[in-house]
């Protein structure tokens, strides 16, 4: 899953911006949605596109090129949990770059569908006339669920958020010289952005040199992505206009009313966890305690992509704080349950470290389908909630207890009403894959 | 009685209209660069026409006045101002209503301004420095940005009001971010040296003042000189797109009412705006020993330091918070006038309906602001059975009727709708359902602003005046309303105020 950023200026002096510099800025706020490739598209005097990309994060990605990363006064960039997921470029009939978050139903591969999306787009900006036009009828006419940047050879930033918007998509300016199109706000905020509001879904803003236009965003509110708030957002986002810490801790609260369970202290399992667990104490009045300290840089586990990875992740990431929870019966909270791995290492780490009970409450329903719209949730078999009931998971990972939120309890705690929020990855058969 | 009009743009056919609605019936003619299509008309109906000409030329202005026999001159814009037509017209016996030449200097020079502000120790004020030179800009910036924290976050100007030339809001917090924002504002002043330099009418160049940040809001006031008449506060929209993104323009669009305030703003606010624009007033007349009489208003802000604050004062009404003003307007416009030319505005009751909100939004070719020479030259039409039905005003701008009854886009602000209602959103809307109205027939496009007057627009402006009231009723509590006080390490206290004050003094001696 990308994250992504479109970068532009106005007024006298824009070929003084330096874009790539803003868009490095932006991508490394996005990284939780990915950091196994870069890849970024400016445009420069000469009116040239110039792109370029690589493996890794977007730190080492910036360092690793130095001069060599394209200079340009816009552009577009994308930090994705995929390795070798990189801007498509179409050069012909009409030249732009694309950078897509989600999945399109045009291929049963996203990277694919991605790229039949870009040429679809490309063919119809130079068929249609007007560009706005044309985008709107592409992403009613494609389906899926998907957000996207695109930078054309005319200085043109297009972006969208088809109307099904599962995908988040944000936009922010600043004085009048520059705006900004992010995945999440927290990339605005570190681009010294504000926020001026979300995308709607079925809608598509453009920047031109002559102006910014828009067509009106479709009538029906959408289909928000509910993992979004569970995991995938940045704490101090705002997803659809709500902020995610406010979620994050409504969730938790919802969790301790529903799910309560007989304990001395509550730990959230960092970082994800930490704004549950802060929700579940204060509601359960139970004290929260800080169980563990993390050494070296935050891996989320849920989307490493290999599971010996992930097993070296979890085991480096989290140290007990033994004098948090020797002798103690606790209440641990997590985000969400994927294969199950995390989830065991921590409970052991636990009691060997000399907690006594150990009470899982989880901040999500079970996962058990994967997501049609290219959030990297493993397939079905890997998924552990698809064959393990909760006392079976329990048992698993060395749990006295164990429990999952319901959808509706989700949604309550979301505060949207259920035909907006897409749950299908919390529901049986959801997509297959 | 004859009146004489000014200017071809929309704040002029709004005064045209507010004319044409005088109990007077006064005969009015017109003088503008453009044939406005509204003022056109409006003359035409009322015994008088519209004339092209240079409205900055005063020997053309002067000529048209007597020649038509008029009795009193509405100065619409302020470039006229600036080239001394009011003057130009006393000069002849002919009563002029706008500020001249040496009073309009407030406007002219944002420099002389500031300065203004600062000598004569009045509230509403920010800290400034102006220079001659690019060099000397970046240089003290440089030097100073550590021992005078407010260099960080500043707003670069060109230190007289000069066509084109934008201003530039830069804020430097982010450390990561730093070079990009030096490089940015050391081409700027670059490149604003060079465009001043064609200016010999005023010795400052390039102005750099505190970035602050809040609400703004116009106040048009009427004087004569010795009376300060507020008129209801007016809120316009400068940036060219939705919510307060895009290049600068000259205004998209304004709301006003449905009182003498603005649903964010207070009661105690305006008092201190009128204050401060009355303080202005006074200071400047007694500078320049000439009477004030005409219009005058302060683009304010609300901010953290000072409450109500000067960003720039305009020596004439603004456009489009003009058409408000006047929409909201019971007096008789001809008795405020003559008011004026007589002296005695203490006498007048000025008043305004206290029932209806007011929403105007600009129409503008795509193009405007940047490429203003693509917006240029298209053909409009205008379905006007719809614009009534809906209740909606029509007032056009920078639009030019030909010989063959065709209107042509001049390329900037085409023409701006406007609708009443009790509150602001139903205006507004009223205007969303209007502007399909207006169409330019060779399939150019045009654009505005559908965020205008809307609740989310409104509660955005309403948490950014809560957010910043809070800070300066603090200050006000703790007694440090308009003070800037710096603790710096190894330095210690300073007070930027104080070092603004000295080097307004030149160098002292020992
Ligand atoms: N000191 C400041 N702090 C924050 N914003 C400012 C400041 N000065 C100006 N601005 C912003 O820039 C806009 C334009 O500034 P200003 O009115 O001084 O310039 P202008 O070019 O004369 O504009 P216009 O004549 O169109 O009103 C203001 O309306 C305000 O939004
Ligand atoms: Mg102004």
């Amino acid at each position: 899953m990308p994250g992504l950023v479109g970068f532009y200026t106005f007024g006298e002096g824009r070929e003084n911006w330096d874009a790539s510099h803003f868009i490095h800025y932006g991508l490394s706020a996005l990284q939780g949605r990915g950091q196994e490739s870069v890849s970024l598209a400016v445009i420069g005097p000469g009116n040239a596109l110039h792109t370029l990309g690589g493996k890794g994060g977007v730190e080492d990605f910036f360092e690793k090129n130095g001069t060599g990363i394209p200079k340009g006064f816009i552009g577009i960039g994308q930090t994705s949990s995929y390795v070798d997921d990189h801007l498509v470029h179409v050069k012909a009939p009409y030249e732009l770059v694309l950078a897509l978050d989600g999945k399109t139903d045009l291929h049963e591969n996203r990277g694919e569908a991605s790229k039949l999306f870009a040429r679809q787009f490309s063919q119809l900006l130079h068929s249609e006339k007007e560009p706005l036009k044309a985008t709107s009828m592409l992403i009613n006419k494609i389906g899926g669920g998907y957000s996207f940047v695109a930078l054309t050879h005319k200085q043109e930033l297009i972006s969208g958020r088809n109307p099904l918007g599962v995908k988040p998509l944000e936009t922010g300016s600043v004085g009048f010289d520059i705006a900004v199109v992010a995945s999440e706000t927290c990339a605005l905020d570190v681009m010294g952005i504000d926020h001026t509001g979300p995308v709607e879904t079925g809608e598509v803003i453009m920047f031109t040199p002559e102006d910014i236009r828009g067509n009106a965003p479709a009538a029906d509110a959408g289909n928000f992505c509910s993992y979004e708030y569970v995991y995938l957002a940045r704490l101090d986002s705002k997803v659809n206009t709500l902020p995610v810490a406010t979620v994050r801790n409504n969730i938790g609260r919802e969790l301790a009313k529903a799910h309560p369970a007989k304990a001395d202290v509550v730990i959230g399992v960092p970082e994800t966890a930490l704004p549950v667990a802060n929700g579940y104490s204060q509601e359960a009045g139970l004290p929260q305690e800080l169980g563990f300290v993390r050494t070296g840089e935050n891996i989320r586990a849920a989307l490493e992509p290999t599971q010996k990875e992930r097993l070296v992740g979890v085991q480096l990431k989290l140290n007990p704080v033994k004098s948090a929870i020797e002798g103690k019966d606790v209440v641990l909270v997590d985000d969400s349950v994927v294969r199950g791995n995390t989830l065991h290492n921590t409970v052991l780490n636990l009691k060997r470290n000399g907690a006594h009970q150990v009470h899982v409450r989880i901040g999500s329903p079970t996962l058990i389908s994967p997501c049609p719209y290219g959030v990297e949730i493993p397939p079905r078999d890997e998924l552990v909630s698809s064959s393990l009931n909760e006392k079976e998971l329990a048992n698993n990972v060395g749990a006295d207890s164990i429990s999952f939120m319901t959808v509706d309890e989700l949604q309550h705690a979301i505060g949207l009403p259920r035909q907006n929020l897409c749950m299908r990855c919390f529901e049986n058969g959801g997509a297959t894959r | 009685m004859r009146v004489m009009g000014v200017g071809g743009g929309a704040r002029e056919h709004a005064l045209a209209w507010k004319l044409s609605l005088s109990d007077h019936k006064p005969e009015i003619f017109w003088i503008a660069e453009n044939r406005n299509p509204g003022i056109y008309k409006i003359c035409k109906d009322n015994q008088g026409e519209l004339r092209t000409g240079r409205t900055t030329d005063p020997k053309t202005i002067v000529r048209s006045a007597r020649g038509w026999g008029v009795d009193m001159v509405v100065v619409g814009p302020e470039e006229p101002g600036f080239h001394g037509i009011p003057d130009a017209l006393e000069k002849e016996g002919i009563h002029c209503i706008g500020a001249s030449q040496e009073l309009s200097i407030i406007e002219r020079s944002k420099a002389d301004l500031r300065r203004l502000q600062w000598e004569n120790n009045l509230p509403g004020r920010l800290l400034f420095r102006t220079f001659k030179y690019a060099r000397e800009a970046s240089d003290f910036i440089r030097k100073n940005i550590d021992t005078q924290p407010w260099l960080q976050n500043i707003v670069i100007k060109p230190a007289r009001q000069s066509g084109g030339k934008g201003v530039k809001l830069i804020e430097d917090r982010l450390a990561y971010l730093h070079d990009d924002k030096e490089r940015f504002k050391e081409a700027y002043f670059d490149s604003l040296q060079e465009s001043m330099a064609a200016y010999s009418d005023i010795e400052d160049k390039i102005l750099v003042e505190e970035k602050a940040w809040g609400p703004e809001y116009s106040l048009q006031c009427f004087t004569d000189g010795k009376t300060v008449l507020g008129t209801p506060l007016v809120q316009d929209n400068k940036s060219a797109h939705e919510f307060d993104s895009g290049p600068e323009t000259g205004g998209m669009g304004s709301i006003s009412g449905p009182d003498m305030i603005l649903p964010f703003v207070t009661r105690e606010e305006y008092d201190k705006s009128l204050k401060i624009v009355e303080g202005i007033v006074e200071a400047i007349q007694k500078k320049t020993g000439r009477s004030y009489h005409g219009m005058v208003g302060g683009q304010m802000m609300l901010t953290e330091n000072e409450g109500p604050t000067i960003i720039e004062m305009y020596s004439r009404l603004g456009d489009p918070e003009a058409l408000n003003m006047l929409a909201m307007l019971k007096t008789d416009i001809i008795d405020v006038f003559q008011a004026i030319v007589e002296r005695r505005l203490s006498k007048l009751k000025l008043e305004f309906t206290n029932e209806d909100a007011v929403v105007v939004k600009v129409v503008a070719p795509n193009g405007y602001p940047e490429k203003k020479d693509k917006a240029k030259g298209h053909p409009v039409q205008v379905f006007e059975t719809n614009i009534k039905r809906n209740g909606c005003y029509l007032f056009w701008g920078n639009a030019d009727l030909q010989e063959n009854g065709e209107v042509v886009t001049g390329g900037s602000r085409l023409l701006a709708l406007m609708a009443m209602d009790h509150t602001l959103p139903p205006a507004s809307a009223r205007i969303e359902k209007t502007v399909s109205s207006i169409q330019l027939t060779d399939g150019w496009g045009l654009y505005h602003r559908t965020d205008i007057g809307s609740e989310q627009l409104l509660a955005k402006r309403h948490d950014s005046a809560e957010r910043v009231r809070r800070l300066y009723k603090y200050r006000e509590e703790q007694g440090t309303l308009g003070r800037r006080m710096e603790w710096v390490p190894k330095v210690g206290k300073v007070d930027p105020s104080q070092l603004l004050l000295k080097e307004m003094r030149g160098p002292e001696k020992a």
